[in-house]
């Protein structure tokens, strides 16, 4: 019994032609506009066109609705579409391993949904589409896969489910807090620099001031700083968009996240795919005592590249709490982990220091000045602060893994859920008698520790055995 | 001390000459590029470029290739796979049964030539590499190493 989408889909589709046909007939439209004087006539060509390529886009759209159906035949979800050129798409329900709903301006103004049914393998974007279903057709649709039977497919209470809102002032503080700071921090030195260059001679006074800069630095330190304000604020202005009425709920045995004020998506996560719970602390939001969560999903070919978002903004100390609540399979604590030996401290600090001395260097060179030399420090200091976030801890086949690139992360996961792990020893720490560790979860999360004693990292890995 | 017994397979022995091969071809572009390009280039940095490309030919044809074959080392378990390997880093890899997607094998040009094959085995984290086995020992441990992961699924 194959069923067709939402009759909304024709729009949905039609949107989609049109989109696709978009660029050469804005060409189209230039040329006969521009390609004469522009009148009347030219304007009502123009106008002709634009009926003309909405008409085709709509016909398009409705073709491709009447060509499209899904069905369930068995325990598999089968999609057809296309009448000259046929594809077909079949998905065992046990091969399914996320379904997303997400709803765009189009499918908002109908009131229904764009539902992606995700498998392990493929590239990105669900194996099936499917434009437009409303709230029955998906919560159907959830409770087939949810079954894994269509028979089974009656009603069934289940307890009343955890849930977790983010709050208008959550939300507030993330989107300060949010800023890139990778992007930032650069430019803020550069800032620094220049303004500690422009105040710090007072003996020579004007003269220095104008003699050692070039023209217009005061319009550079502005425009700079403008910089900053404005990456600032796009990154707040990007996390109330994507994060705007952020719930993250626990059904059963899965994780169902809403989330976007212009482009509500829903996913559903089934919790025996999530590997690894990652909690991140930014610099800003170390300060504040902040973090955000996010999780290692297997086989969730969109999200691949990047973890999940569970949660973008909680107290730190809120962390355990909420995962003992919404996801107690991988909830742990975040302290107690045990450090790498103070002898590893050096072997942290030294690479960037080199780093940022070199760097130093060659720009104190260029300038032909000395004050860039006064970042080769910083280095040094990266490398104490990410000496101090290392740190693990392996308990009842619980793994947590703590590190800092810029933001420290901390990696929660059952051991066993691991895809692969490492043990690697340059010559240089076999001297030292240390070694690395690292467990790869995903393809977005890879928990490694340096530098710890080179028998208790062989100790770490063999603990962890093929089961 | 640790509970793993250490991989002891070898890779194939011809495996020396495909490296030796791709990395001599890969110095005779160098070379042709460099000649061809770098005579304009002042003062002393021609002749160096050459002598680079000269320390770099030798030791990648003589020294590396017999240094990391010696150090590669490789197991197929019930239950796991086990990879060492590395000159500078050596590095220890253990991937599960259980975690195995699939199991691919590839024959670049030389591989042809020699009759050797590289198993790259594919997991949800991304995927590791056994490279340049014999061409039959290549298709038997595919074969194997997809059949366990079938039993052990995880």
């Amino acid at each position: 019994m194959a069923s067709r989408l939402h009759p909304a889909a024709i729009a949905v589709y039609a949107v989609d032609a049109l989109r696709q046909g978009a660029f050469p007939l804005l060409v189209i439209l230039g040329v006969s506009v521009l390609g004469g004087d522009f009148d009347a006539d030219a304007a009502i060509r123009a106008g002709m066109f634009a009926l003309l390529g909405t008409a085709i886009a709509a016909l398009a759209g409705g073709f491709r609705w009447a060509t499209t159906t899904y069905s369930f035949a068995g325990e598999t979800i089968r999609l057809r579409t296309g009448a000259l050129s046929v594809k077909e798409v079949e998905i065992p329900f046990a091969r399914v391993q996320a379904v997303d709903v997400e709803q765009g301006p189009i499918q908002r103004v109908f009131g229904v949904y764009k539902v992606e049914i995700q498998t392990g393998g493929g590239g990105s974007g669900g194996e099936i589409e499917l434009g437009a279903l409303d709230e029955r057709e998906i919560e159907g649709l959830n409770r087939l896969l949810r079954r894994g039977a269509p028979e089974a497919a009656l009603g069934e209470e289940h307890p009343p489910a955890p849930e977790r809102r983010l709050s208008g002032r959550e939300l507030a503080v993330a989107a300060v807090t949010s800023g890139q700071l990778g992007v930032l921090l650069p430019v803020a030195a550069g800032v620094a620099q220049m303004s500690q260059q422009l105040f710090e001679d007072p003996l020579e006074g004007e003269r220095t001031l104008i003699g050692a800069l070039p023209e217009g630095t005061l319009g550079w330190i502005v425009l700079v700083a403008g910089i900053v304000v404005l990456a600032w604020l796009l990154a707040a202005l990007g996390t109330v968009v994507g994060f705007g009425g952020f719930a993250v709920r626990r059904e059963g045995d899965e994780l169902r996240i809403r989330r976007g004020v212009l482009q509500r998506r829903q996913a559903t996560l089934r919790v025996v795919r999530v590997r690894a719970v990652r909690v991140v602390e930014s610099p800003p939001r170390q300060l504040l005592g902040l973090a955000s969560l996010r999780v290692e999903v297997i086989g969730h070919a969109k999200e691949q590249a990047a973890a999940q978002t569970l949660f973008p903004l909680l107290r730190r100390e809120q962390v355990e709490p909420f995962l003992r609540e919404l996801l107690p399979e991988l909830a742990d604590a975040l302290d107690g982990l045990a450090a790498p030996p103070p002898r590893a401290l050096r072997r942290y600090a030294l690479p960037p220091l080199v780093g940022t001395i070199a760097i130093a260097g060659a720009a104190a060179l260029a300038i032909g000045r000395l004050w860039p030399l006064a970042i080769a420090p910083l280095g040094a200091i990266y490398g104490a602060l990410a000496y101090r976030a290392a740190g693990w801890r392996l308990e009842r086949g619980r793994l947590a893994v703590r590190s800092r690139r810029l933001a420290r992360s901390t990696v929660l996961a059952p051991a066993a859920g691991r895809e692969s792990h490492d043990l690697a020893q340059t010559l240089l720490q076999r001297r030292a008698r240390l070694a690395d560790v690292a467990f790869a979860f995903g393809k977005g999360t890879v928990a490694r520790i340096r530098h710890l004693d080179a028998d208790v990292a062989r100790g770490l890995w063999a603990a962890i055995g093929p089961r | 001390m640790s509970a793993i017994p250490e991989p002891a397979q070898r890779l194939a022995p011809q495996a020396r000459w495909a490296w030796r091969l791709s990395w001599a071809g890969g110095c005779l572009v160098t070379l042709v590029v460099f000649g061809t390009a770098g005579g304009d280039l002042p003062g002393p940095w021609y002749g160096i470029g050459m002598a680079a490309l000269a320390v770099a030919l030798v030791a990648g044809t003589v020294a590396v290739p017999e240094l990391r074959w010696r150090r590669w080392r490789w197991e197929v378990r019930e239950h796991e796979i086990d990879l060492q390997r590395g000159i500078v880093v050596v590095r220890r890899t253990l991937i599960p049964m259980a975690r195995v997607q699939h199991v691919e094998t590839e024959r670049g040009l030389i591989g042809q030539a020699l009759g050797l094959a590289t198993v790259e085995i594919h997991t949800a984290a991304g995927s590791h590499a056994i490279p340049l086995l014999r061409d039959y020992d290549a298709g038997m441990m595919r074969a194997r190493i997809a059949e366990l992961a079938r039993t052990d699924d995880g």
